[in-house]
């Protein structure tokens, strides 16, 4: 069985299928009106006053000279004292908003922060300082590392510095796709080893009777064999075989040109059968290798899915019902 | 159908409060140079102050269409035009309102940008950011330093070596002309029977490195109630010799403007008009777009060949040459004699009355040098004589230096020098009438002599062999060439002291930037010796630090030196919580015993 799902209308590709946000700023700086006003008195008081010899005049141009380049240094000067540290969630889903643990070390009176991809919302702060800084997960995969952006204009606001740094995390952060609506895949697995090891006592499960025992205390007494019990002189009970394992093995090719909806759609089954009770079977690519292992729960799922990238995915198990996703 | 409009849903705009502050020192900037503007034009100073003070309030207040951060910025370079415009007003001295503006302007800036942190979002758990006001102050204080620094260390620089030193000027037109005072205007005779125009008006502005009367003409002859000049008909053409620069010849037996110390001056007009070309003595060297015509005397005036006169704006420079004289240097010139030149023409008896000629001759009779009889003569004025502009004027057809000597004994300047010349003549004494500008009034900020018509001046010049002529001013007490003190402006001056004003501003700077923090750490100290349990947490928390383990805020005495014993594998230090919490909140306090224990412990850590 394959599976090709809708392509999204709003993919643009691995990687930034479902990016939103404003576009973060990517320059060094941005100059403002007031380094525009300065400038121009500066440039026209020197000029002026050299020209006609009038240190009044040469002194208001070296005045608003000075403030625009004060205006630019600071800023400058301010921001590189400045370093981050972050700590982020280990798992997440696309969409999710975390919170990023930031410590901002150095000396500054003011310093706005936000994280980028997607650039979010300008927070302001004094350094050193220490805060939760909201972030939205808009990327499926794992990631060792996040963007912090700074900016600062103290004290004149006539140069509005940027800096971007890249924050290595602790411990990575692991976003996993998020699941689309899908039904449940539920179809016996001939596979003892996703079997139960034990007889079930209960009624329910299998419906084959395997053996006849004797009572002990604490079976159920509807479990009991009247006439077997009639005619050995002894309370027996019935133990059935258990029932077969009902799921699915996802099998998630990532090598189309839509890989994110490809991964919503696999997260949305898979999640969908471990909810129904049933055995999920993932086979994806990681890093080029194929990968097939029994999905432990929704979790793990997500983070095989996050792992996961284009590539030949691994086979379904021998006899197993599979469901495979293109991207 | 129609009904009672539906109230609008449209939420009023208004001023985010943290930018309500942003008017005050806007309003302090445009109001400064509001008030220069005013004067500027004729109107009292706190006409402009407010009008500027105001519309830079409704500009950043009232405004709320326009973001008030542009609205604040616009207003800024606005009254950064306009001090431009005025900083070069050679009115009275208004350098405080300068500064003002200045300072005004900066803080405004500082205060729009903080205001403008304030409106973004503060970060959750952050540092909040300090107090407005101290904060304000702090980087102002540095920013105020460093543009001190800048404007002493490249304003001078600039000018002197940017600046022009040639300059055109407007073209003067016939009313210009007309409109001119008689100082301006180059004449054959001085009348001494016509009172003359002095009025607040700027005529020009000098830099120069110290104060100098600002010669314009001489006079020699003296005809009772005027005086002329017998070289005014044939003057000599001078032409440009190197670009603008036209050499003067030093003028026949004037020894300090061949051998003299150099002196430059840079003349800027501010009047509409003047054809006579002023400088100290004795120029030398003129950088000028005109052709010049020099007398035999040294007066130099406008060419006619040059087409126009000087202009409003015109802008000349004047390298003069002089010895500097001591009074022993000139009662020792008497060792030489007078040329027979400069006797012959300017020492011979004037055209006076007799007891005049008389009295000449008693006042410096005692006098055994030249330059003690010029003395003589100024003690004598100076004792027998008052000056006033309201003088009676000599009647048609009276000697006016006699009628001033005998009678009237009320003059200004133009009588009194007028007898100071003819009595030291009565003498033998070479003398002559000099007509000009006194130095004027040294403008602080800019360091320029604003010179005015009230300035215009007549005063007596003196030969003495050897040296050239002297100016004497018998009238007020102006320095005389080679005594003044060196000058220049606020910037000039702070460069000359520089280091002694950076270390004053150093200390200043760390006042202003450390004060607030050291007198935190005082008040911490003096409350720790105030209480043990302040001081025996501060030490917990020291020692903390140094394993560490910082105190958070919201963590008991107790709880933190748990944390710490922990940490440090120090049980002991779970005593000395408890010691700190019983000192810190029982009712009965704790033991002299239980304080020793724990500062024991505390002094092993």
């Amino acid at each position: 069985m394959s599976v090709k799902p809708t392509p999204d209308p709003g993919g643009r590709g691995p990687g930034t299928a479902l990016r939103g946000g404003a576009p973060g700023h990517q320059g060094p700086g941005d100059l403002t009106l007031t380094s525009i006003v300065l400038f121009t008195l500066g440039a026209y008081g020197v000029a002026a006053g050299a020209a006609t010899g009038q240190e009044a005049v040469v002194a208001v141009g070296v005045f608003a000279f000075t403030l625009f380049g004060l205006g630019i240094v600071w800023p400058v000067w301010s921001l590189a004292r400045l370093d981050v540290t972050a700590v982020a969630p280990t798992d997440a889903t696309v969409g999710d908003s975390i919170e990023l643990r930031i410590k901002v070390t150095g000396r500054a009176a003011r310093v706005d922060i936000r994280a980028l991809d997607p650039a979010g919302t300008w927070w302001s702060t004094a350094a050193p300082s220490e805060g939760r800084l909201p972030h939205t997960a808009t990327r499926r995969g794992v990631f060792r590392s996040v963007r912090i952006q700074l900016r600062s204009s103290a004290p004149l606001g006539v140069f509005v510095r940027t800096r971007t740094i890249r924050v290595a995390l602790p411990a990575p952060i692991v976003v996993a796709p998020r699941p689309s609506v899908a039904p449940a895949v539920l179809q016996p697995i001939p596979d003892e080893r996703v079997s139960s090891g034990s007889p079930l006592l209960v009624r329910g499960g299998g419906d084959t009777v395997r053996a006849v025992r004797p009572y002990s205390p604490g079976d159920p007494a509807r479990l009991v064999h009247w006439p077997s019990s009639a005619r050995r002189g002894e309370i027996v009970v019935r133990e059935h075989e258990p029932p077969p394992a009902l799921g699915i093995a996802l099998v998630v090719d990532l090598r189309g040109t839509i890989p994110e909806v490809a991964a919503s759609l696999a997260a949305g089954i898979g999640t969908a059968t471990l909810a129904a009770g049933g055995v999920v079977w993932c086979g994806t690519c990681e890093n080029g290798e194929p990968v097939g292992e029994l999905v432990v729960d929704a979790r793990d799922l997500g983070r095989r899915l996050a792992r996961a990238t284009p590539g030949a995915p691994a086979e379904a198990p021998h006899q197993w019902p599979a469901e495979v996703v293109h991207g | 159908m129609s009904g009672p409009a539906p109230p609008s849903t449209r939420p009023k705009r208004q001023v985010a409060p943290a930018y309500r502050i942003v008017a005050i020192p806007a309003a302090f900037a445009l109001g400064s140079v509001g008030a220069i503007a005013a004067e500027h034009a004729g109107l009292p100073w706190v006409v402009g102050a407010i009008a500027g003070a105001v519309a830079a309030v409704l500009g950043v207040l009232a405004l709320p269409s326009i973001p008030t951060r542009r609205a604040t910025v616009v207003i800024l370079g606005l009254g950064g035009l306009a001090a431009l415009r005025h900083s070069s007003f050679a009115g009275a001295d208004r350098s405080w309102l300068l500064l003002l503006w200045a300072v005004a302007t900066m803080l405004t800036l500082v205060l729009v940008d903080r205001a403008d942190a304030e409106t973004v979002p503060a970060l959750a758990g952050g540092t909040p950011l300090r107090n407005r006001l101290p904060e304000t102050a702090r980087v102002g204080a540095v920013i105020a330093v460093v543009v001190a620094v800048a404007a002493v260390a490249l304003v001078p620089t600039v000018t002197e070596r940017l600046g022009r030193h040639v300059w055109p000027g407007q073209q003067p037109g016939e009313s210009d002309q007309l409109n001119a005072p008689s100082s301006l205007q180059s004449t054959t005779e001085l009348s001494l029977t016509s009172r003359p125009r002095l009025s607040n008006a700027v005529v020009f502005t000098v830099d120069a490195a110290h104060a100098d009367f600002w010669r314009g003409e001489t006079f020699d002859k003296y005809y009772g109630s005027s005086w002329s000049n017998s070289d005014a008909e044939n003057p000599r053409l001078l032409l440009h010799g190197d670009g603008t620069d036209v050499q003067v010849p030093p003028a026949p037996y004037d020894i300090g403007a061949q051998t003299g110390v150099e002196f430059r001056q840079t003349f800027h007009l501010e009047a509409g008009f003047s054809d006579v070309l002023f400088a100290a003595p004795s120029p030398r060297v003129v950088e000028t777009d005109k052709l010049l015509n020099e007398r035999s005397d040294g007066t130099l005036r406008v060419a006619p060949q040059s087409g126009s006169d000087f202009g409003k704006g015109a802008v000349y420079t004047v390298t003069s040459r002089s010895n500097p004289v001591t009074e022993d240097t000139l009662r020792a010139a008497d060792r030489a004699a007078v040329p027979a030149a400069i006797a012959d023409f300017y020492a011979r008896r004037p055209g006076t009355t007799d007891r005049v000629i008389a009295l000449g001759r008693s006042i410096t009779a005692r006098s055994p040098t030249t330059f003690d009889k010029v003395q003589a003569i100024e003690a004598w004025l100076g004792a027998n004589t008052q000056y006033s502009l309201n003088a009676p004027l000599s009647p048609p057809g009276v000697d006016v230096v006699d009628d001033f000597l005998f009678n009237s004994h009320l003059g200004w300047c133009e009588q009194i020098a007028s007898s100071l010349v003819v009595l030291a003549r009565s003498s033998g004494i070479p003398a002559r009438l000099v007509t000009g500008f006194a130095p004027g009034a040294r403008d602080a900020l800019t360091g320029r002599f604003v010179v005015r018509e009230r300035d215009a001046h007549a005063w007596a010049e003196v030969y003495f062999p050897g040296i050239g002529w002297q100016g004497f001013d018998p009238t007020a007490s102006v320095p005389l060439a080679g005594d003044a003190k060196p000058g220049g402006s606020w910037l000039t001056d702070a460069r000359r002291n520089a280091v002694p004003l950076a270390i004053a501003g150093a200390l200043g700077m760390l006042i202003v930037v450390a004060g607030p923090q050291v007198l935190a750490a005082l008040r911490r100290r003096r409350a720790r010796r105030a209480s043990w349990s302040a001081s025996a947490l501060h030490r917990l928390e020291r020692a903390g630090r140094k394993a560490g383990r910082v105190r958070v805020p919201a963590e008991t005495p107790r709880e933190y030196a748990v944390a710490l014993a922990q940490r440090i594998g120090d049980d002991r230090l779970v005593g000395v919580g408890d010691t700190l919490d019983a000192a810190l909140y029982s009712a009965n306090g704790v033991s002299e015993t239980d304080r020793t224990n724990a500062d024991a412990v505390l002094t092993s850590l």
